[in-house]
């Protein structure tokens, strides 16, 4: 079964909630998301905790744009 | 496999579920259709349903103690996260509002008392879904850190 990404977004610079998604490809600095009607740019990606069999936990940092 | 085996091997909530398993969840879901700005759940509220997000995007915010009290976002939830974990353990209120905030959001359903029907007459389905909701629990846990609220 190819890898999961399961990542939390985490706004920078604002007061926002974030949000927690599946992806099939691992965020990369740059990269455009949507949260909530929005889009943001993605500035800072880690590992936040280690994968588990197909699924992988990342930690991505956005900031507005 | 058919699409909705598909779409709930892709949830963490079953990984490590045989095809068999799987089907048994399958078997249990309700697919249910929301428009931007729908509310799924409301704090406080009786109801002992799980919710898989398919596709789209919800919103969870929580509003204070005291009746009238703003509500805040606490998280966006979307494809392959739960929610409504809470009171299918626990069998308490809703401790959140949950809204829909992409047209065409697509949920999966899970019923409590199907889902522990499920969970006594299979252990290892039970095992393995109660350790995955645990890990989900502490995974919101980790990104409510990160975000500071």
């Amino acid at each position: 079964m190819p890898a999961i990404y399961k990542v939390s977004y985490v706004v920078r610079g604002e007061d926002h909630p974030g949000a927690i998604l599946n992806t099939d490809q691992p965020p990369k600095v740059g990269d455009q998301v949507h949260i909530g009607g929005r889009q943001f740019t993605v500035v800072e990606v880690q590992e936040l905790i280690p994968p588990r069999e197909e699924f992988h936990f990342l930690h991505a940092t956005v900031r507005s744009g | 496999m058919g699409d909705l085996d598909n779409v709930l091997k892709n949830a963490e909530l079953f990984d490590g579920l045989s095809p068999t398993e799987l089907q048994s969840i399958a078997g249990i879901s309700l697919e249910k259709r929301f428009r931007a700005g729908e509310t799924i759940t409301r704090q406080g509220d009786e109801d002992d349903h799980l919710f898989v997000v398919c596709e789209g995007f919800v919103e969870v915010s929580l509003s204070g103690p005291l009746p009238g009290s703003d509500s805040r976002a606490v998280v966006h939830l979307g494809r392959g996260q739960i929610f409504g974990e809470m009171a299918l353990v626990d069998q308490g209120p809703r401790s959140a509002t949950v809204r829909s905030t992409a047209d065409n959001t697509v949920v999966q359903a899970i019923g409590r008392q199907a889902f522990m029907d499920l969970c006594d007459r299979n252990h290892h389905l039970g095992y393995v879904v109660m350790r995955n909701m645990a890990a989900d629990l502490s995974f919101k846990l980790r990104h409510r850190n990160l975000t500071g609220r």
